[in-house]
């Protein structure tokens, strides 16, 4: 079953009140029957061990310091005897591939790693009912995928029941077999994946729209509205969506003339040599340690005024640490960084509780403006410029960590911006954010770029820097193995490219979104 | 990277370790603390710690050697005058003294550096945990979180350096505030973490039952071998040792130590509650020569030297 809705619409409090003890405290109307028995009365025991429940901040819910101590945690607390502890253990940690990393302390694990030993160290207890709060929402794609396929495995294999919230519907929702939206902590829709795109399609939702899985999305998009009730089985998958387009070939817009590759290149560097250079790196080789392995080596790369860079890479590629590098955060060992004269960059970190220090927001963007050499009358239209562009206005007095991540992240930006930076790193800034936040930060970054900011986001988010970005750079092996224009640069991919071009590829090669096709 | 006397249960290596800090504050006699620093030494050279200990040499033995020199200056108990320094009568008691405390500290810092390789953390907190499960748990999520400060601590310098907020430049009352600043936004993160912390640990049932250890060391024969044999040695020479046996006395008056039988007896069980460990470290570098110098014994014979082809193969 999954979860999903926006951001605060209720899909944490409502999957608390499933877990009776970490119930939110406030009144409560209603009941809520386990087994055909009220929460309420169930022995402590039985509400620990078969219900079980994994958060979304993969670090925060660990305990112990090492693999096997946080496993047997759980089973600790619920005193069960060393045998069946022992027995259990090697069971998961076979299952989930864990005995490489028994004795390792936590904090070498990736995210990923982390968050399967949580839900490992849950399913000690053997739950009859799993509980998870956006497990994947601080991973890559890749270890989300895995985690996901994990799930899937355990409901398949051992018919456990799964209650999932999610944003990042594109592999939980061809597996799920019940889908409910939520919105403003009330049940919108509910039923089967197909049924439930049929809904919404129907009412053409923009908002809900784009929880929908892209197939699904690409069929709702193409296909003409009285068709779409007379289908029965709806695309949820790549494999799906090319089935279906297959028959359908005459919906594409422009199939048939293709606009040659060769074209687009000389576009693109005719308009690079128009373009200044804002920040150029030069060879650069850098690493944290004296004896460690090279993070980056030789890297060479330009960014140019008016634009937005992204950066793509797997997990440790060394993504972060060229933002370091380029931020000045760092020094490379070997080779420059060059920022042209009276350029000045501004870097946003993943975490944005690591910018904030004073009690308000808006004593935190008070500090920063003074900081910024601005005066005070200075200082006060800045802030009332940014408060509207971020509508950050209602949390204008609230302590900066009692407000939600999405407008953390944006208080963190503004901060960064009264230092009116030309050129703003970011790092993740996508990360566990809802698609409509999405589409509201890209919003943001257009607004930004006509103020005639360069902008440099790292991401995993293939989708996102298709959309949005004008350039894409794929860092690998401490280099930068490929650059262009995301149509070039995606079309030249074979896997690490987005659902839409995936599916439509051989027909449009250059096809990127959804609006490229229709 | 567990072999040898690492290997053994963690209640072996403690009783161990407990015995020897006990024996080289008790036992006062020359004899019994250079044999006693002598076997420290052995195993800590067994177990490949040499590299180590030459570092730190220099360390111990200032430490040590300036107990030589302090004490007859400032102790003047004893009958035997050698001579005067600065109007201080120097004794042949005290200097002796001097030495011998020398030999005990010596001791016992090599016990700790052999303690520190061969119990690590997760060892004693598994005794710890036995006998106190809550204050283990306790102790073990505070050692998790020494590591993950400093790392945040290191994350949350960068970022607020970029906005003024720094130790390393301007006046003192102002990185003294600043530095302030650093540490108060460590503990607002690490308090929001710590939350969602607690709730993982309420959702995974903790306190609804007594808790019970899972240990991941098990008590095997040779462990109860082991632990019967120090046990016993270890009880005999403390037995000795209270009736008198192995004691030199130097003050008030230096007296020629007797050596009798029950001494003898004495020194043999310390040798033996000493040697086990040493001796356990011999067998497994033995094990493992032997082991190395096996020829297999397959079916094909492994050549010594280069490989040619022969003209059959060819």
């Amino acid at each position: 079953m999954v979860l999903c809705g926006p951001s605060g619409c209720g899909k944490t409090t409502l999957l608390r009140h499933l877990k009776r003890e970490l119930k939110p405290v406030g009144t409560c109307e209603g009941a809520i029957w386990y087994k055909g028995q009220a929460m309420d009365e169930l022995t402590p025991q039985t509400a620990a061990e078969d219900i079980g429940m994994v958060f979304q901040n993969p670090e925060a819910q660990i305990v112990m310091d090492t693999v096997w101590h946080e496993l047997a945690f759980s089973m600790e607390n619920m005193g069960y005897s060393p045998t069946v502890m022992r027995s259990r253990l090697a069971e998961i940690a076979g299952l989930f591939g864990l005995e490489p990393l028994l004795y390792k302390p936590v904090h070498e694990l990736s995210g990923g790693q982390k968050q399967l030993l949580n839900l490992a160290s849950v399913l000690l207890l053997r739950p009859k009912l799993l509980l998870l709060d956006e497990p994947t929402s601080q991973l890559d794609p890749v270890a989300a995928r895995e985690f996901i396929h994990m799930l899937h495995r355990l409901n398949e294999e051992m018919s456990m029941t799964v209650i999932i919230s999610e944003h990042r519907l594109e592999e939980v929702f061809p597996i799920a077999d019940r889908v409910l939206l939520m919105e403003e902590g009330s049940l919108k829709a509910e039923g089967t994946p197909s049924e439930l795109v049929q809904r919404i399609g129907h009412e053409e939702q923009q908002k809900q729209l784009s929880y929908l899985p892209t197939a699904s999305r690409l069929f709702l998009a193409l296909s003409p509205p009285e068709e779409r009730v007379a289908q029965q089985s709806i695309p949820l998958t790549v494999r799906e969506g090319k089935r279906w387009l297959h028959g359908q070939l005459a919906l594409l817009k422009n199939y048939g003339h293709e606009s040659a590759v060769e074209n687009i290149v000389t576009v693109t560097d005719s308009f690079r040599k128009e373009q200044e250079t804002l920040l150029k790196c030069q060879e650069v080789t850098f690493r944290y340690q004296k004896e460690g392995p090279d993070i980056l080596s030789k890297l060479t790369l330009n960014l140019y005024r008016n634009e937005v860079l992204t950066i793509l890479g797997g997990n440790g590629a060394g993504k972060s640490t060229l933002l370091y590098l380029m931020a000045g955060l760092s020094k490379p060992q070997r080779g420059r960084i060059t920022l042209a004269k009276g350029v000045t960059a501004g870097y946003l970190a993943q975490n944005p509780l690591l910018y904030f220090s004073q009690d308000t927001v808006k004593e935190e963007l008070l500090h920063m403006a003074r900081y910024a050499g601005l005066s005070e009358a200075d200082s006060q239209r800045e802030i009332a410029k940014l408060l509207d562009i971020f509508q950050l206005h209602e949390v204008y007095d609230s302590h900066p960590l009692d407000i939600s991540g999405g407008q953390q992240q944006k208080v963190a930006l503004a901060m960064v911006l009264l230092l009116t930076p030309d050129i703003l790193l970011l790092d993740e800034p996508t990360k566990g954010l809802d698609p409509g936040a999405k589409e509201r930060l890209a919003s943001l970054l257009k607004l930004l770029r006509e103020d005639g900011k360069s902008i440099v986001l790292v991401t995993h988010d293939v989708e996102f820097a298709a959309k949005y970005a004008t350039r894409c750079a794929m860092l690998f092996d401490g280099g930068i193995t490929a650059e262009g224009p995301p149509d070039v640069f995606f079309s030249a991919n074979y896997f690490y490219t987005t659902v839409v071009n995936r599916i439509v590829r051989d027909w449009l090669p250059q096809a990127l979104t959804i609006e490229d096709v229709t | 990277m567990s072999n040898g006397f690492r290997s053994v249960h963690p209640s072996v290596a403690l009783l161990y370790y407990v015995g020897l800090l006990l024996f080289a504050t008790l036992l006062f006699h020359p004899l019994f603390l250079l044999t006693e620093l002598a076997a420290v030494l052995s195993l800590l050279l067994l177990q490949g710690q040499g590299r180590h200990l030459l570092r730190g040499l220099p360390f111990y033995l200032l430490m040590a050697g300036s107990v030589v020199l302090w004490n007859p200056l400032f102790s003047h108990r004893g009958s035997h005058i050698l001579f005067y320094a600065f109007d201080q009568p120097i004794t042949l008691e005290a200097i002796l003294y001097g030495l011998m405390m020398m030999l005990v500290l010596l001791t016992i810092m090599f016990v700790f550096i052999s303690y520190n390789f061969t119990m690590t953390t997760d060892k004693f907190m598994y005794l710890f945990g036995t006998v106190a499960p809550k204050s283990a748990l306790l102790i073990l999520m505070t050692i998790r979180f020494v590591p993950l400060f400093q790392r945040r601590l290191g994350q949350i310098t960068l970022i607020q350096s970029s906005r003024g907020i720094s130790v390393s430049s301007g006046k003192l009352r102002k990185r003294m505030s600043d530095g302030m600043t650093l540490l108060k936004v460590l503990l607002t993160w690490s308090l929001e973490e710590a939350l969602q912390t607690a709730d993982s640990m309420k959702a995974r049932g903790y306190g609804i039952r007594k808790r019970s250890t899972y240990g991941i060391f098990k008590l095997d024969r040779r462990d109860i071998i082991t632990l019967i044999c120090l046990a016993g040695s270890g009880m005999l020479t403390l037995i000795f040792s209270m009736q008198g046996y192995g004691m030199v006395e130097i003050y008030p008056r230096l007296k020629t130590p007797v050596y009798t039988g029950g001494d003898a007896v004495m020194y043999g069980s310390f040798c033996m509650f000493l040697l086990i460990p040493v001796g356990l470290e011999i067998k497994e570098k033995w094990l493992w020569r032997s082991f190395e110098r096996r020829d297999f014994p397959s079916v094909i014979p492994i050549k010594k030297g280069p490989h040619y082809m022969t003209s059959r193969s060819r």
